[in-house]
């Protein structure tokens, strides 16, 4: 094999169904399963999944959530429409799932997990997964793995205008609107996203009976109700405003704002008897996310240096209407944060199968978490809360290397900094052997690439875990362990009519010092170091598409992982049956599976998603009043694209739980039947 | 082999609906005789508390009782269980719910709904009894006749918003009621005029209280909690004169202890507590024990009653606080003669037992 980088783009080909001005929202995307007999250094042994563009375009109603669910095999904890979803990696839960947008991380510095139902797929450009000891090359912490969210500048020239209004079912409104502007060096963009909704969906409480009673006041009969979710509103605003310029050829200087503000409301648990009118139960959040970046792309050297600050404001409120006009706060929280971000990277690439990589990033956090209903000693007001600041330094190096083409390997040396904690040094070893090539034709490619990596890493405990009051544990110990996998990948296409990737990679992890809030003898939770919790599995993806003519084409996209996550003790006490099971809520099993079908300007999708039977309790019992069956959700949408003179219309039809299915997937939160949402999209 | 076997069986439902749930067929008991009632709250938003039931004759159990009795979840967080007038009364606390339910055959046979957030319930007569709440500064007056709310008794000098009452036991005319959470009182109310006469200062976070023989009233604080702006102090057990609600003796605990679960035994001479382990002090004692009673050997004791037939004592571990809590009975000289496991966070007991009212937290 020459050096000659043999790039081949064999599915470099673009059969889009442009709809007017967009593309990205239906594209017909085989050039994303690309057959390169080259990679690119540092994609040396990462285990990851890239979610396609098309993907995150598709319908203005989806979050980052949903877009998970069907096109990864994580597990998205989820009930239902705008309320917390997070995502967990291996069997691993949400905490130990790092986030960044941009490059800054955006997990709550008090939580440590990110609420990906906040984040609407169509304000994201790109968004890659790194799964396991892949996450180490970008930070620590992620014990699972980690998200990386990120946006780009628009490729057209010119002025561009899309504005896409979405109406379904529980009067539920979506709009979006971006505004991009484009010329030499310079790129504007505006992107505006509202969505409402009462989400007043009608389900049978299986949880509770309404009785019936006589004139003496006995039961004579009882019946499950049909309820509405009349707790359940929400209304979410984004803005995001982006600029981009070129001062000069190989450098680009970045400016993005995201602004967020919504009001959620929580719904009663189905076992609630309270009056839904004298009930409050809502989470208003604001945040603000700026970041300001400067590229330099040479022929030896990348430089990114970024800065960024992030605002969040979370109030949370649960009241009870006592008597008319009494209300009784039962919680009345409010929690601030400011993180100052900044973060400089060099890549160094001495020789064409050599790179030298260094990273610096520091999180500044300073954090104010209190509840407003203050207490009364002596007759003067306590407040119940707690502020800490806390820097967070990681630092890195990374030497990357391809001594010969069929073969890279990576290694990585990271510290990790937080506070007065320093982690010991973290090493991370990733390779990557491209066993076999063949062409069978000019046209016909099929590559054959095995994959390993291992690593050790830490996860620091969040600032709640330490201080929240009442509860916080400042003797937490760290989050350790170590995680290794091993994989292979095929990848085949052949010209303009077929390309197909699949991969299969197994994994192991052993985490120790797991940390668990878990009650006191004072009535409240406190963190502790409980568990030791040996993960391992196998993930599988497999990616295909095939231009069958005629105008026909077919693409499909399905995910498979099956992650035991068990808990190794040690035992509580003699009389523990956790020992050996299945850590809950997390499913051993979970699938997704996306086929589209397009003719010319017509797209047909089928989307389905499961997971395994997720346990309620420690010890995996099956208990009448806590098991959550198997979760199975299948929805379809059709979509058809046309032009009235410039102007690019699209349409689609969205039907989500198609067969109507009466379930929940947490325990006491009903999910939505059978639902509608159409979506006019106008492009100019 | 799992992989081979879960797969094929995932494609397999790919186009299909199967999450469908199906209702429960409620189920006949027959529960004549003595018995001991375990209420387990479960886990804080799962909805998943539990209502299980002990023979202690023959040792059975039976689990999950109130869903399989009435085809219908007993709630979030189930706090406390008493009998009373043929009817077992069950305060499901975040479910904002009391159901009155057979003794015998589990069924409900009414509920009482609109709590701020229920804790107890006490009986002062057969149509009226008081419930005790947690964010209020009101106990709630109900009519268990009619299972209405008929009025409020509110605590003078609680505001709203940390407002906690707690723990309530009948002596007399009068019932005194345990201020709990950021409180440091226990209350005295004149059941006649509902009204609360007379305030006694115990210190930080009064838990748990139990009447002995004599008519004295003892009480355990919990002292709070470290960084708590309400403060932290030493934990205490006071014994206070019911009749005149003068506090004749106070015993200090150490400032990391948790004493809580204050039972008598079935003479009432005899005090149980649990702090980690299980202690008991006879009611003349002049000081704490100084050795436990039963080594609670790395369990999570959470809760205990003790047979007002035979003094035998039923302790409850959480273990995790996340699975099926496991029972153990032992005799009142301290041998365990058995052992079951029941629902998550067994935190409450209830004897079934018609010659007495039950109670026990």
């Amino acid at each position: 094999m020459k050096r000659l980088v043999l790039g081949l783009y064999v599915t470099v080909i673009t059969p889009c169904l442009c709809y007017g001005g967009e593309a990205d929202s239906t594209a017909w995307r085989l050039d994303e399963l690309l057959v390169t007999t080259r990679k690119p250094l540092k994609e040396i042994g990462l285990q990851s999944t890239k979610i396609d563009s098309a993907a995150l375009k598709e319908n203005i109603a989806q979050s980052m959530a949903d877009i998970l669910t069907y096109n990864s095999a994580l597990y998205v904890k989820s009930h239902g429409r705008a309320t917390m979803s997070t995502i967990a990696f291996r069997g691993t839960s949400a905490g130990h799932t790092q986030v960044s947008w941009n490059g800054m991380r955006i997990n709550s510095p008090m939580l440590g997990t990110t609420d990906f139902s906040t984040i609407p797929s169509y304000f994201i450009d790109k968004a890659d997964l790194l799964h396991g000891t892949s996450g180490v090359s970008e930070t620590g912490g992620g014990l699972g793995g980690i998200v990386n969210l990120g946006t780009s500048p628009d490729a057209a020239e010119g002025l561009r205008m899309q504005y896409v209004q979405g109406v379904g079912s529980f009067k539920t409104f979506d709009e979006f609107a971006k505004l991009s502007w484009r010329r030499k060096r310079l790129t504007l963009s505006t992107r505006i996203a509202l969505s409402t909704s009462p989400n007043d969906y009608l389900y049978t409480n299986h949880d509770r009976k309404v009785n019936i009673y006589d004139d003496q006041h006995n039961i004579v009969g009882q019946y499950y109700p049909r309820e509405r979710n009349s707790s359940g509103a929400f209304r979410d605003l984004h803005i995001l405003q982006e600029a981009y310029y070129k001062p000069v050829t190989g450098q680009r200087i970045g400016f993005n704002l995201w602004y967020t503000d919504s009001r959620r409301e929580l719904p009663l648990l189905t076992t609630d008897y309270g009056s839904e009118r004298r009930f409050e139960n809502v989470h208003r959040n604001g945040s603000l996310r700026c970041m300001a970046s400067w590229n330099l792309y040479g022929e030896q050297w990348t430089v990114d240096v970024r800065s960024g600050y992030m605002y969040d404001r979370n109030h949370y409120n649960y009241s009870r209407e006592m008597a008319d006009g009494l209300w009784s706060k039962l919680t009345s929280s409010r929690s601030f944060s400011h993180t100052i971000y900044g973060k400089a990277e060099a890549n160094w690439s001495p020789r064409r199968n050599i790179q030298i990589k260094a990273d610096l990033a520091g999180h500044q956090y300073l954090v104010s978490s209190r509840d407003d209903q203050v207490v009364q000693v002596n007759g003067q007001d306590a407040v119940i809360g707690y502020n800490a600041q806390r820097f967070e330094l990681s630092a890195a190096v990374t030497a990357r290397w391809r001594p010969v083409d069929a073969v890279g390997i990576s290694g990585i040396l990271r510290q990790e900094i937080c506070g007065r904690r320093i982690a010991p040094l973290i090493p991370a070893l990733l390779a990557d052997w491209r066993v076999l090539v063949h062409r069978f034709d000019k046209q016909t490619i099929f590559e054959w690439t095995l994959l390993a990596s291992g690593s050790r890493n830490f996860r620091m405990p969040t600032l709640n875990d330490l201080f929240f009051m009442p509860g916080g544990n400042p003797q937490l110990r760290n989050e350790h362990g170590y995680s290794c996998d091993a994989g292979m990948k095929f990848s085949f296409s052949h010209a303009r009519r077929l390309a197909l990737e699949l991969s299969a990679n197994v994994f192991e992890s052993r985490i120790y010092d797991w940390i668990l809030w878990l009650p006191t003898t004072k009535g409240f939770f406190s963190p502790r170091n409980v568990k030791q919790v040996h993960a391992y599995g196998l993930e599988s993806k497999l990616k295909g598409a095939v231009n069958l003519g005629g105008g026909w084409h077919t693409d499909i996209s399905a995910a498979y992982s099956w992650t035991p996550s068990v808990n190794c003790g040690p035992a509580a006490s003699a009389a523990d049956q956790s020992v050996g099971r299945q850590l809950p809520y997390v499913p051993r099993t979970s699938a997704s599976f996306i086929g589209r079908l397009a003719w010319n300007s017509w797209g047909f999708s089928y989307k389905w998603a499961h997971y395994s039977e997720r346990f309620t309790m420690t010890s995996n019992q099956n208990t009448l009043s806590g098991s959550l069956p198997p979760y199975f959700m299948n929805n379809i949408s059709i979509d058809k694209a046309f032009n009235i003179r410039q102007i690019g219309v699209h349409l689609r039809l969205a039907v989500n739980n198609l067969f109507n299915e009466d379930y929940i997937s947490v325990l006491g939160r009903p999910m939505p039947g059978i639902n509608y949402e159409f979506f006019v999209s106008v492009n100019l | 082999m799992q992989i081979i076997k879960t797969l094929p069986l995932s494609l397999l439902v790919l186009c299909t609906g199967c999450m469908e749930r199906t209702d429960l067929p409620p189920e006949d008991f027959d529960a004549a005789g003595r018995g001991l009632f375990i209420v387990c709250e479960g886990n804080f938003q799962y909805g998943n508390a539990t209502l299980n039931y002990y023979n202690p004759a023959d040792n059975s159990v039976q689990h999950e009782v109130f869903i399989r009795a009435n085809g219908m979840k007993l709630g979030d967080v189930a706090n406390y269980m008493t009998v009373y007038d043929n009817r077992a009364w069950i305060v499901v606390n975040n479910s904002h719910v009391i159901f009155a339910i057979n003794p015998v055959t589990f069924k409900e046979v009414g509920r009482i709904s609109d709590f701020t957030s229920p804790r107890e319930i006490c009986f002062v007569s057969p149509d009226k009894a008081y419930v005790s709440q947690l964010w209020d500064n009101r106990i709630f007056i109900i009519n268990p006749q009619t299972y209405s709310i008929t009025g409020y008794i509110t605590v003078p000098g609680m505001d709203t918003a940390r407002g906690s009452t707690e723990q309530m036991v009948k002596y007399g005319d009068y019932v005194y009621c345990s201020c709990w959470s950021y409180q440091r009182t226990v209350i005295k109310i004149d059941t006649k005029t509902d009204r609360v006469v007379q305030t006694i200062d115990v210190g930080i976070q009064p838990s748990s209280m139990a009447l002995d023989r004599d008519g004295k009233l003892w009480v355990l604080t919990d002292g709070g909690y470290d960084g708590s702006p309400y403060g932290h102090e030493t934990p205490t057990l006071s014994k206070i004169d019911a009749e005149t609600g003068a506090i004749e003796k106070q015993m200090k605990f150490k400032l990391q202890d948790s004493p809580r679960a204050l039972q008598l035994n079935a003479t009432r001479d005899t005090l149980y507590w649990l702090n980690d382990h299980v202690w008991r002090m006879s009611i003349e004692a002049k000081r704490l024990p100084l050795r436990p009673f039963i080594n609670g050997r790395g369990t999570k004791y959470y809760s205990m009653t003790i047979d007002p037939s035979n003094s035998d004592v039923y302790v409850a571990d959480a273990i995790d606080y996340s699975q099926q809590g496991m029972i153990y009975r032992y005799t009142s000289s301290g041998n365990l003669v058995n052992q079951f496991y029941v629902g998550v966070n067994p935190g409450a007991f209830c004897w079934n037992d018609s010659k007495q009212e039950g109670r026990g937290k």
